[in-house]
């Protein structure tokens, strides 16, 4: 019998007592890893967060109370460890981890960093500072009910950039400018207005018609006639929108009749724009003061946010922001400029206000200021207990790679070929599937023979990568001349990794707000197949299929992307839940 | 049993609730603001069960332990001050619980469960059992589901853990899923264009029942029939594990203790072979491994099998989402979980 020292072998719990950890990130995840870290032994914990404490982080960063809000999230971090281990020996940074006073050197103090982190940027940067500091890393992320724990160590793992990572979601600046048909169009606009109006002004984020737009032309010519017109618009168009609107005093009404009437009667006269889809329909501002029917009840079973106002209710609620937003530009002096944030009470009503007007224009359903403030804000829903799962998984981790037991860990092993998602289908005619990149769906292929499936020799697989431009083609081929215990051997000229992406260029304009930014499909044609450049050789019909189960965290699943808990998303729609149940995965199941 | 709701949700708790009303709904929030919750015994995953509880926002929690604060308490859980050796475990544990939450009513009672009447578990929602013997948890259990309140029973031992749940018989709750939008044809402007584009995130709460068995029909799964012995191979042995372990809490009233490994080992292994033997089932269906690593709270182990726990206990609370039916295990040292069905079909 091993001696132990509480549920640990001595060995490992001593190992703990000397060893030096860096967690990256004092939030949801960052508050129940320091919490498991020094109750399962660790003593020396550095933490790091540039962070303060928000209201809306105490439903589950349970380090943190009321009292703490406005401070610093790694300070009171620590010192609310402390009270309950005071033993442990904690430093606090309240700091960007970019910031290069963390420099390799940093980085090399420590046998193990832990990341707790919700944007991508920090997490690429922390992923190099590992790699040439090669010290392990975990890394993690939740998103709601989801989320995923991977061990990166240089040499033994691919790391965060290996594979890419979905884009954001942007969309094209005609759909914004012209031809909204979703409220998340509309919101955008919204917060490109607000900039226009009241903050700095960018070119890429036009708000007023486009006039350019191929779309609007009925013929190439008229296109390029369109185009250079507005360029030789005269002097409507060299007036900037906050120019203009600092000419009417911020008028609100002025504003208003501008951007949803005025230039929504713009756009019906780009008749080939409503060819096909609903026209847009312009607000007169007194129309709608006349019209207007007595204040509605607020119902009292709600919350106030999520009543959907009435058009007069967005057209009052946008006369007041812009109020409000006016003198707040005034008390900041000339040339000042206002930073749109979510938790800013007016800048959200502006928000709200003018989206929902445009939504009503182009016959859209209205949303709720709760709804508007998600899209807009990039809120991802987060509660307690998928970050405690999450958190206890990080340190089971970790004391598998301090004990020496890496090959245990989740990781993403390089495999033989460089493909990601393979599809394998057996050309027999039938196109039966043996591996699906779908996960859980083929799993039972992997203990059967390859003659279960027809497989002899001479038959051909075609593996294709399903989130790479990457098909290759197998020949299987039969011998008795294989060594013991070699299952299989790749002859030929085989890739170890996918050719290199066609550039594909998209005229969009980038935001930083994206929505559901699910996997994008693979836009370009597909890369010719590499024909007849590898041959599997088999030893006999042993198992089939190796790699794919290889594959032990959820990398990149098909059906959503990386649980980055980036600000750029908000709530994913949850697939896969209780199918999981029962399943043999290494993943855990309980993530509803 | 849950409270007639309160329909006004105030600021206070608009804005701390934020975050997670955004991902399970009004609704389930103010289920979960009408609901009170037993929780028995405040070891490691007691605390992890206490402190998901009270973030989620129930109305009151009740911390039941009749055991003192030792020095292994104080490793093993973050409520309890370094200071409160030999105090009562709940009422230690009761401040920092408190803090987490203020808007929760938490109670402290030093108690043992045993000792409680019967109508004593009446005025409770949901019944959450940690730290108890196997009797202890048949009894309640058979007790609460008559009355149809909820039970959740769940341990750590060292690197594994696991959770039941038996939610009534019939048990009802709402699943929300995508809502199926069929495009029209017609169009009321005659001008035959499209009609105003529905939210592709709109969805639609379908409902749904589940029946859950007894904790002691549960675990007293005839293994010798034909049709059990065929199962097996598909069984996973955590079940196994899970019976050794109470029956050593059974006989010795505690759990396996690291300061005397060496006997509680040996005491182990016989009763692993004494258990599978009068299941009918072969000792080598669980071998000698699990042994060293079944000692103490391990925290990890603590804080997923407590998340799991926690969650499920919210979504009973707010009869919403598929609960997990009804077995929860954990196996720390492969980082498994799994949901399995134990009882009667």
């Amino acid at each position: 019998m091993v001696q132990l020292v509480g549920s640990l072998r001595k060995e490992l719990a001593d190992s703990l007592y000397t060893c030096k950890v860096l967690v990256v990130g004092a939030g949801g995840i960052g508050c129940e890893l320091l919490k498991n870290l020094v109750l399962t032994g660790f003593k020396n914990i550095e933490v790091i967060d540039l962070d303060t404490i928000d209201v809306s982080n105490l439903n589950r960063q349970f380090l943190f109370q009321k009292k703490h809000v406005g401070k610093s999230k790694a300070q009171v971090a620590k010192e609310s460890v402390l009270q309950f281990c005071p033993s442990a020996n904690i430093t606090a940074y309240h700091d960007s981890i970019m910031n290069p006073d963390y420099n390799v050197e940093f980085f090399r103090k420590f046998m193990l960093v832990m990341n707790a982190l919700d944007n991508r940027a920090a997490r690429n940067h922390v992923n190099r500072m590992c790699l040439a500091a090669d010290v392990p890393l975990i890394e993690s992320g939740t998103a709601g009910y989801l989320g995923q724990v991977t061990v990166i160590k240089k040499g033994l793992t691919e790391c965060y950039e290996c594979q890419p990572k979905p884009a954001q979601k942007t969309f094209p600046g005609c759909t914004i400018r012209n031809t909204p048909s979703e409220p998340i169009h509309c919101i955008v606009w919204a917060k490109y207005l607000f900039n226009q109006l009241f903050g700095e002004e960018d070119a890429d984020q036009e708000v007023s018609p486009d006039t350019a737009d191929p779309e609007a032309a009925w013929n190439p010519e008229e296109a390029t006639a369109r185009a250079s017109a507005s360029e030789k618009d005269g002097d409507v168009k060299r007036v900037s929108t906050k120019e203009w609107a600092r000419s009417t005093g911020y008028d609100p009404i002025k504003l208003f009749n501008k951007l949803f009437k005025d230039d929504i009667m713009y756009l019906l006269t780009m008749d080939k724009l409503w060819k096909k889809r609903k026209a847009p329909t312009p607000l007169d501002w007194t129309q709608l003061e006349n019209k207007a029917s007595p204040q509605e009840e607020s119902p009292a079973s709600g919350l106030k946010d999520q009543q959907v106002l009435g058009v007069w209710g967005c057209c009052q609620l946008f006369k007041h922001s812009v109020e409000t937003l006016r003198s707040e530009l005034r008390e900041k002096g000339d040339n000042a400029e206002l930073v749109w944030d979510k938790d800013d009470p007016a800048a959200m009503d502006f928000v709200t206000s003018a989206a929902n007007l445009r939504m009503h224009i182009f016959s859209m359903n209205m949303k709720s200021r709760f709804d508007v403030k998600s899209m807009a804000g990039n809120i991802i829903p987060a509660i307690a207990t998928t970050n405690a799962v999450i958190a206890g998984l990080i340190v089971l981790e970790g004391l598998k790679i301090l004990s020496g037991e890496l090959e245990s860990c989740r990781t993403i092993l390089k495999e033989r070929f460089g493909m990601v998602a393979p599809d394998v289908q057996i050309e027999d005619g039938k196109g039966t599937i043996l591996i699906s990149s779908e996960e859980g769906e083929t799993e039972a292929n992997n203990s059967k023979y390859l003659s279960d499936f027809g497989i002899r020799n001479g038959s051909r697989l075609q593996s294709d990568d399903f989130l790479q431009d990457y098909t290759l083609l197998i020949n299987v081929l039969h011998t008795e001349e294989l060594e013991r215990d070699v299952e299989f051997e790749v002859v030929g000229e085989a890739p170890d990794k996918a050719p290199p992406p066609q550039s594909n260029p998209e005229e969009v304009n980038s935001i930083t707000n994206g929505n559901k930014d699910s996997a994008q499909p693979s836009t370009s044609s597909k890369a010719p197949a590499d024909e007849d450049d590898l041959m599997i050789v088999d030893s006999d019909e042993e198992e089939g299929a190796p790699s794919s189960s290889a594959t032990v965290t959820s990398g990149t699943k098909r059906k959503h992307s990386d649980l980055d808990s980036d600000k750029s998303s908000t709530k994913r729609p949850r697939t896969d839940p209780s199918a999981a149940a029962g399943d043999e995965d290494d993943d855990i199941i309980a993530l509803d | 049993m849950i409270e007639k709701e309160d329909p006004i949700i105030s600021e206070e708790e608009a804005a701390q609730y934020d975050r997670q009303i955004r991902l399970w709904g009004l609704d389930a929030q103010k289920r979960l603001r009408g609901s009170r919750v037993l929780l028995a015994g405040l070891g490691g995953l007691g605390a992890e069960v206490a402190k998901n509880l009270i973030l989620a926002g129930v109305k009151g929690l009740t911390l039941l332990d009749h055991e003192q604060v030792t020095e292994e308490s104080c490793r093993a859980q973050f409520l309890v001050p370094v200071s409160a050796r030999g105090q009562n475990r709940a009422q230690a544990s009761l401040e920092r619980a408190q803090n987490l939450n203020p808007m929760v009513e938490v109670h402290a009672d030093p108690g043992r469960v045993e000792d409680k009447p019967d109508d004593f578990f009446l005025q409770f929602d949901a019944v959450c059992l940690t730290g108890c013997s196997r009797d202890l948890m048949v009894r309640v259990d058979q007790l609460c589901s008559q009355h149809r309140i909820k039970v959740f029973c769940g341990d750590v031992y060292g690197y594994y853990g696991y959770m039941f749940c038996n939610l009534g018989q019939e048990y009802s709750y709402v699943e929300e899923k995508p809502k199926v939008v069929k495009p029209s044809g017609d169009s009321s402007d005659g001008s035959g264009a499209k009609k105003a584009k529905v939210d592709p995130n709109e969805t639609t709460m379908v409902k749904k029942t589940a029946s859950f068995c007894t904790l002691k029909e549960a675990l007293e799964v005839d293994w010798t029939t034909e049709k059990a012995k065929a199962a097996l191979k598909k069984t996973p042995v955590d079940y196994f594990l899970l019976h050794v372990l109470l029956k050593f809490r059974t006989d010795k009233g505690r759990d396996p203790d690291p300061q005397s490994s060496e006997e509680d080992g040996e005491l182990l292994r016989q009763i692993r072979s004494d258990v599978l033997d009068a299941l009918g089932l072969s000792a080598s269906l669980l071998n000698d491994d699990f042994i060293s690593y079944c000692f103490s709270e391990m925290s990890p182990v603590c804080a997923v099998v407590g998340g799991v726990l926690g969650q499920e206990v919210v979504k009973a609370l707010s009869q919403r989402d598929v609960p997990h039916r009804n077995f929860f295990f954990f196996d720390g040292r492969k980082g498994n979980g799994m949901v399995d069905y134990f009882g009667p079909n």
